[in-house]
Parts: C-alpha cells; sequence; structure tokens
C-alpha cells in the first residue's frame, strides 16, 4: 500500500513538478526597498503621512511593463501601476491606478515620471516610491510583461468584458513577437460585451492614442480587464495550474510566496466584483503639464485626502 | 507459492500504473476553461431552437452561420466575416475583416460572395496607416438605394474616429456623404439603422457626466453639420441630431421591431452589466424604458421577423463565450389577463337587508417566461449583429 500511495504521489508531483518550479522562480522575489531620498532642492513634493499598516487588509502594487525587445532586461518602463487595497475582514477593495507620466521625486533620487522608478530601481524602488508620495504601505508587488498578460488570459480562455467604446488605433506597436518591434500595426477592438483573447485584451488596455484622456482613459480599461479576470479566475481548478503556470513562465514576478497565495486565493474568490471601489486619478486629481515631455501634475493637497479616505 | 520475482515485478507494474494514472487523472480534473468553442455545425441546440421562425444568421470565429429547423448549417469558411445585415432578396450584408482593414461585401444565403461593395486597403508597399480604411456595421436604406456604414473618415493622425457614411450602392466613398459628426478620441459612431421616414438611428461615443467614455444612442433626420472643435457633443439643433438616451444610461445596439414602434438596445448604465432594455418609439422619441432582462451580458438583440420574440447573445456563465438566447414574447408583452366577471347579486333577499358585495377571487399570477437557452459550448461574435429573415 505504501508504494503504491507513494507512486500515486509521484506521479500528482510530476504534473504538479513544472508549475511549482515555476512558481518558485515567479514568487517570493527579494525586495530590496530603498529608505526614503531626500527631495532635491526646489522640487515640491507630498507630505504625506507614514506609511502604516492596517489590520485585516493588505495592499499590493500590480505594476504592468513593456518587456519586449526594445528594452534591455529589466529595465523596463510600467505602463501600468495599480494599487490594489483588499480589507480580508470587510470584503471590500479599493483599486487606485496611477497615472504613469505622473511627475513625481522618486526614491532612487531626482523627480521624473513615476513609470521610471521600476526602470532604474526594479520593483523595490517602485514600492518605494509609491509609499514615499502616497502614503501607503504597500506589502507586495505583482509584476507582468506584455506576453505575460496575452498568455494569462489566453490560458483561462479569455475574458468577457464590456468594452466602454471602440478602441481605434492606426499606430500601435507592433511590438509582441519577432520581427522589427518598432512597427505600426492597425487595430480596432469594437464597443459592447463581448469574449476578448489575450491579444484583444491586450490591445483593449494598451491603447492610449484614441483616447482624449490618454492614460486615464487606459487605466479605466485595465480596471475592466482586471475584473474580468477575477471573475474567470474563480473557476479555476487545481489542475489547471501547471498549464496556467507554463503560460506565464517568466512574464510574472511576485514578492508573494507561494504560502501566502495558497492563503490569499480563498480571500480573492470571496471578493464580489459589485463592492470593488474603483478610483483613476483623473482632473482635478492631476493636471497637465503643457509641455512637451506630457508629464502629469500631481495635485497633492486633493490626492492625499483620497488616499486617507479609501487606503486608511 | 508466488516467486519473489514475480511479487517484485507485479508491484513494480502496479506502482507505473498508479503513478501514470494519477498524472493522466489530474489531468482529466482541469476545467474546460480553455476548451475551445464548439463549431456551431458539431453542436445541437436545444429543443427551442426548433420553434424559431425563419432563418437567424450570425457569426462566429470569422465564419457565417445560419440556423433553420432547429440545425446550423457554415455558409463561409473562417475568413474574417462578421457583422450581418439584411440585403434584398434573401441576401446578406456582411464585413470581411482582415487585420489592417475591412470590407463590405454582398453574400447570398448559401455564403458565396456575389459583390464587393467598399475597398479600404492599399498596396503593400503603402505603409501610410491612414491610407487604409475600417468600414463596420452595415445597413441599406429603406428604399435598397444606400449603403448605411460606420467609416473611419476624416481621421486626424492618432484620433481615429468612426463617422456614418451614407454611400450610393455600388458607388465609391468619395460619392459618399457624411451623415454623423463623430466626437473626437471616442472611437465615434457606429450602429446607423436607417429608418423608412429617412431619419437615422446610430450609437454615439461621447465623454459622460464623470468624465469616463459612454454611448448614447441618436437620433437625426439629415446629414449632420460640422460645427468645429468637435470634442463636445454638437450643439442642440442647427443641423445636428439629438440623444433619444442619457449619457448615463450607457445604452447601445438599437435595434427596431418589425412594427417599428419599439426599440430594443443594450444599457449598461456605466457598468460591466449589460441589460436588454425596450423602449416604444414613436419615430422621433423614446418612451419609458423597460429592462426586460437585466442579469446576463447581453449583446445584439434582434427582433423575430413575425415579432414573436427576441433573440440575442450571452455567456450562460461568464468567461466561456456567448450563446444564443431566445425571449419570447410572452416575457415583456404579457397578453392582457382576461377580464374579471363582475358578480351581480342575485336578487330575492329581504328588502332590508344590504345586497351583499361578493368579493371576486384575484386574478392568477401570470407565470414567469424565462429566456431559452439556446445553444451551450459556443462562441457567437459578440459584436456582430445577427441577421433574422422569414
Amino acid at each position: 500500500m505504501t508504494a503504491i500511495a507513494l507512486s500515486v504521489g509521484s506521479g500528482g508531483f510530476a504534473y504538479f513538478l513544472p508549475a511549482v518550479s515555476e512558481a518558485f522562480d515567479a514568487t517570493g522575489q527579494v525586495v530590496d526597498v530603498p529608505s526614503p531620498t531626500p527631495t532635491p532642492t526646489g522640487t515640491v513634493g507630498p507630505t504625506p503621512s507614514p506609511t502604516t499598516r492596517t489590520p485585516g487588509s493588505f495592499t499590493v502594487l500590480l505594476l504592468g511593463s513593456d518587456n519586449d525587445t526594445k528594452f534591455i532586461g529589466d529595465h523596463v518602463l510600467t505602463q501600468s501601476m495599480i494599487i490594489v487595497r483588499v480589507n480580508t475582514n470587510t470584503k471590500k477593495v479599493v483599486m487606485m491606478s496611477i497615472p504613469r507620466d505622473l511627475w513625481v521625486p522618486l526614491s532612487t533620487g531626482g523627480t521624473a515620471k513615476i513609470d521610471g522608478a521600476y526602470s532604474y530601481g526594479g520593483p523595490g524602488a517602485a514600492i518605494a516610491t509609491v509609499e514615499n508620495n502616497f502614503g501607503i504601505h504597500i506589502d507586495d508587488y505583482i509584476w507582468i510583461g506584455l506576453a505575460g498578460l496575452v498568455h494569462v488570459i489566453d490560458a483561462i480562455g479569455g475574458i468577457d468584458v464590456v468594452t466602454s467604446a471602440p478602441v481605434l488605433d492606426d499606430f500601435y506597436p507592433h511590438d509582441i513577437g519577432k520581427g522589427n518591434p518598432y512597427r505600426y500595426l492597425r487595430v480596432a477592438v469594437l464597443a459592447g460585451p463581448q469574449h476578448l483573447d489575450g491579444t484583444h485584451a491586450l490591445e483593449y488596455v494598451r491603447s492610449r492614442h484614441n483616447d482624449l484622456q490618454s492614460d486615464f482613459g487606459r487605466s479605466q480599461r485595465q480596471q475592466q480587464v482586471l475584473l474580468a479576470l477575477k471573475a474567470k479566475a474563480a473557476e479555476i481548478s487545481a489542475a489547471d495550474v501547471p498549464g496556467l503556470a507554463a503560460a506565464m513562465k517568466g512574464q510574472i514576478k511576485t514578492s508573494m510566496s507561494l504560502q501566502r497565495i495558497a492563503t490569499l486565493l480563498p480571500v480573492a474568490a470571496s471578493l464580489d466584483i459589485k463592492k470593488i471601489q474603483q478610483i483613476v486619478l483623473l482632473p482635478p486629481y492631476t493636471h497637465g503639464c503643457g509641455c512637451p515631455q506630457g508629464y502629469v501634475i500631481p495635485v497633492w493637497s486633493l490626492i492625499l485626502p483620497l488616499v486617507q479616505t479609501y487606503f486608511p | 507459492m508466488i516467486s519473489r520475482f514475480v511479487l517484485a515485478a507485479g508491484l513494480a507494474l502496479l506502482m507505473v500504473f498508479s503513478g501514470i494514472g494519477s498524472y493522466v487523472y489530474l489531468g482529466t480534473r482541469q476545467s474546460n476553461l480553455t476548451a475551445a468553442p464548439q463549431e456551431p455545425t458539431a453542436a445541437s441546440p436545444s429543443p427551442g431552437a426548433f420553434s424559431l421562425p425563419g432563418t437567424l444568421f450570425m457569426t462566429q470565429s470569422g465564419a457565417i452561420y445560419s440556423l433553420s429547423a432547429g440545425r446550423f448549417h457554415q455558409l463561409t469558411t473562417a475568413a474574417g466575416w462578421t457583422q450581418l445585415a439584411p440585403y434584398p432578396s434573401s441576401n446578406l450584408l456582411a464585413v470581411k475583416r482582415s487585420q489592417l482593414s475591412s470590407d463590405v461585401y454582398v453574400v447570398n444565403r448559401l455564403g458565396r460572395v456575389l459583390r464587393r461593395l467598399t475597398n479600404n486597403t492599399a498596396p503593400s508597399t503603402n505603409y501610410d496607416p491612414s491610407a487604409r480604411h475600417w468600414s463596420f456595421y452595415p445597413r441599406l436604406s429603406r428604399n435598397n438605394k444606400t449603403l448605411f456604414m460606420s467609416y473611419d473618415k476624416p481621421k486626424f493622425g492618432f484620433d481615429v474616429p468612426m463617422s456614418i457614411w451614407a454611400v450610393p450602392l455600388g458607388g465609391t466613398i468619395q460619392q459618399g456623404r457624411l451623415w454623423s459628426i463623430a466626437i473626437d478620441y471616442t472611437g465615434g459612431d457606429m450602429q446607423p439603422l436607417p429608418l423608412a421616414s429617412g431619419a437615422l438611428i446610430y450609437t454615439k461615443y461621447l465623454y459622460g457626466p464623470e468624465g469616463k467614455l459612454v454611448s448614447q444612442i441618436w437620433i437625426t433626420n439629415q446629414p449632420e453639420v460640422p460645427y468645429g472643435g468637435n470634442v463636445l457633443a454638437p450643439p442642440a439643433g442647427l443641423g445636428h441630431g439629438r440623444p433619444l438616451t442619457k449619457p448615463e444610461e450607457d445604452c447601445a445596439q438599437p435595434s427596431l421591431s418589425p412594427n417599428g414602434k419599439t426599440i430594443a438596445m443594450i444599457c449598461t448604465h456605466e457598468t460591466q452589466v449589460s441589460d436588454l432594455t425596450l423602449a416604444s418609439f414613436n419615430g422621433s422619441t423614446l418612451g419609458p424604458r423597460r429592462s426586460v432582462i437585466t442579469n446576463q451580458l447581453v449583446a445584439q438583440p434582434t427582433w423575430a421577423p413575425d415579432s414573436s420574440g427576441i433573440a440575442y447573445l450571452a455567456p450562460a456563465q461568464l468567461g466561456q463565450g456567448f450563446q444564443l438566447w431566445w425571449l419570447p414574447k410572452n416575457a415583456y408583452a404579457p397578453p392582457a389577463p382576461s377580464p374579471v366577471p363582475t358578480p351581480i347579486p342575485t336578487p330575492g333577499g329581504p328588502v332590508s337587508s344590504p345586497v351583499p358585495t361578493p368579493t371576486p377571487s384575484p386574478a392568477p399570477a401570470a407565470p414567469v417566461i424565462k429566456p431559452v437557452q439556446i445553444t451551450t459550448n459556443l462562441g457567437f461574435d459578440a459584436t456582430s449583429p445577427m441577421v433574422w429573415i422569414t
């Protein structure tokens, strides 16, 4: 009996081995969060309250990046930064998108667009920059590359989403896959309820040319797709994990340990999508600079009270 | 007495089988998340399909299918076909979409291409993306002489709004006329619906009161005139259309009933749920809204040609692809209850006593008619209108 039990166990081990291997590679990333750097003279930075942990809740920084061949190694810009706070007691979730062009003091020194923090100092710098500016304690981060998003959505069989408006772009980067990454593609994601595969979901959340709100509009679309992903993820069974792990290979990294992920999965499944609070820092919380660099100026006097309300 | 060797070999074999067996068993326990949708012709529609009148045309994975007498038939290969509309003699208008552009064709009910109506491609040596165009949501005018469609002209660099164009059937876009003035950086105007009166209903995308992009159903009696700027919604009057719905209702995909007196549409109220909403229509305004399906992701409501109900697409389970559903007329327009007979007191009692007033028994509650799911495990294109003909 022992021998048979062992062989059954070894069969299961062989089944889950690739997933476990990939999971060990992707999870438990060590984050070196630098201590705050003094704001350079002449730069007006925010003065948030010191970051504190809220009992019964945890906060994750979601980072999405271009990571095609236009970039070298891990020095990528984060096109998407979303802070997600989950209160495990009340089952309340708040998602706040940070504009990628937000002009802030970086934890690595100097002032620049916030999307550069990851490029200059990896996830630790991105986390520290968010903590220093917004006064929100970040427990963990999850980073995903462009191809990773496509693979994840395809691995779960696509998502159902209501696209709020047609997304038409004559200059969409043709940089997923092989060939010259500086080419352009025409994309047209039509509006309304529909089933999107990974490629079209990426087109929907990535294009920002045909949106008056540019990155803000894109942030709203990213949150829609995240919610659709959450809805679909509730149907995943343990036996799907190896396939998903293979799809994510090298495209997802997180500071969360496997044990922590296992603890959080039931919590995630119990959350009610309709109760998720979505925040995008549109004007008057931010405004344009009217400059060629196109950065976005934060209005900290409005943002910090908002943060205090939703991320106490 | 079994020898040790045989025992060891048997045990080893058992271990191999149980090891492989557990591996294979786990593989079979995978959810059907990634299962590709079945081909409609390989599927068995529910018995409800047999009661649907006429022929229903729809698209899945770039192929056109028809459903008649409870059976699906594949009319074309999977070649980018989408967005069907009626065309005379039981033929269809259809969009054929490629990676860089899309064109409108006339296809007969057997799937054979009869005619190409637009030419939106450009030579492969032309690397200018703006040299190519999209045509979406074609519809013929009621007199069958004009092709209405959503077309990406004019466009301005990064800003590619779709506008409604009217082109003489068989003519070129140069002979066409711009009917709607799209709002910049919204995606533009979609889903034209020409009316017998000559007016045009369409879906306009615009920024709602909270700054979110929303859809709104508009009507215009004549081609709209440019008003400059095009970032805000056009001013009322002055040759412009006007909205039939409110921005916060977030309504799109209008579909006119066969008698022209009711519009079915989807309204999302800026959420990720789309209601099937009905409203009476007098030719220029909509009456009160009535949401008849509120718990599904409804798309492409399509009236039965004999007004016996509405077909629509929606997932049976979120994330599992769009299926065909059927909402019988009784679900949204139940027959009027038969009048309750007024009891007449029988004379003959004592004159001084009051005539007893009999209490009528309450009318029986009308049975709740639920939508009927016609297909399972398919994956219809939810951005593609269906066509239903007798």
